[in-house]
């Protein structure tokens, strides 16, 4: 084999493994799109319930690669009696649905502040309601949960 | 100089392939490790099952207007059972396409059943915008889910089908959206005749 030859190939070998090296970087997972789906529970965690002065707060942290919609989180109390202030959501990322319409949804993190009225009685637990999506194309069924009220440390 | 270059070349091989399998342990995290630490994770897109894969028989359920079947009228059939919700957005996009093709293989032998993971009322609200010519099928969210992790999907997540062939055998699973052409090919496939 000439020098020519051989140089031929080893451009060959070269244009053989660059490609296969080219298609690693195209499997390279994305959050919530590729290798691991996650659980619902893992997607979006809720972190905390903590009741502050004037409001309970409730806190979720949102994985890259997922996100909630602003109109299906809900909270009511569990005790009878107890009506609660109106939640105060974020203004979320505001996004056109062809079946929902206009709505807005949560990437990364959320606060739900839920105002108390003053003098009334303050509700030691929760139901809350969330639902979300991954980015992959892929929705997971609403999450309905009871939580604690903690009191502020 | 002919034994040089052939050291040159057996070396650039042996680089490329070292340097391949270190991307792709630096891009995967170590794929073993990765999927040892959450075994439990599901990908989107498809997965072929096992050979020897049946579906359970004994699956009952339960129509829009109450009437009772199972899945097992349906054998002999190629089927694909779709779980859908009102609340995924990526259901509601995959449906019209399934429409079509019940429209289109449904005398050649092909049966979709559409399990709702929702509220029966909600379910039934949406159905006739979604023009379903193939059985919904519809019960408590629990059920569903239940009826879900039995065939394979124990995270919820939907779209989520079941593609089983006429003597019962699972073929795939899908979670994610079926584009149309997928959809078809895969149907043109497995058609009993």
């Amino acid at each position: 084999m000439t020098l020519h030859a051989r140089l031929a190939s080893l451009l060959l070998a070269c244009a053989i493994a660059l490609p296969a090296v080219a298609i690693e970087f195209s499997r390279k997972p994305q959050a919530g799109s590729a290798d691991a789906l996650l659980s619902a529970d893992a997607a979006f965690r809720l972190v905390s319930v903590i009741r502050d002065q004037d409001a309970i707060l409730v806190n979720w942290m949102i994985e890259p690669g997922y996100y909630l919609y602003r109109q299906r989180i809900a909270v009511e109390a569990v005790e009878a009696g107890i009506s609660l202030g109106k939640p105060v959501l974020p203004k979320g990322i505001a996004e056109h649905d062809e079946h929902f319409g206009d709505v807005e949804i949560y990437k990364t993190a959320v606060e739900l502040r839920l105002p108390l009225k003053a003098g009334a009685p303050v509700p030691t637990q929760l139901r809350l309601r969330w639902q979300g999506c991954a980015e992959a194309g892929v929705c997971y069924p609403p999450v309905t949960r009871v939580v604690d009220v903690s009191p502020a440390s | 100089m002919s034994k040089l270059s052939t050291v040159l070349v057996i070396g650039a091989c042996l680089l490329a392939a070292a340097g391949g399998y270190g991307l792709s342990q630096l891009q995967h995290g170590g794929e073993e490790h990765a999927h040892g630490e959450t075994p439990s994770t599901q990908k989107p897109g498809t997965t072929a099952a096992a050979p020897s894969e049946s579906l359970p028989t004994g699956i009952a359920l339960s129509d829009l207007d109450g009437h009772k079947y199972s899945l097992d009228d349906y054998k002999g059939k190629l089927m694909i059972v779709n779980f859908w919700a009102t609340w995924c957005a990526p259901c509601l996009n995959e449906i019209p396409i399934l429409v079509k093709m019940q429209e289109r293989y449904g005398a050649k032998g092909f049966q979709l059943i559409g399990p709702a993971v929702d509220d029966i009322e909600e379910a039934r609200r949406a159905a006739p915008g979604l023009k379903f010519n193939y059985p919904v099928a519809v019960g408590t969210p629990e059920d569903m889910l239940e009826l879900m992790s039995t065939l394979g999907n124990d995270q919820g997540g939907l779209p989520f089908s079941v593609v089983i062939a006429p003597d019962g055998r699972i073929i795939e699973r899908q979670l994610g959206e079926y584009s149309e052409v997928e959809l078809a090919g895969l149907i043109e496939k497995y058609l009993p005749h």
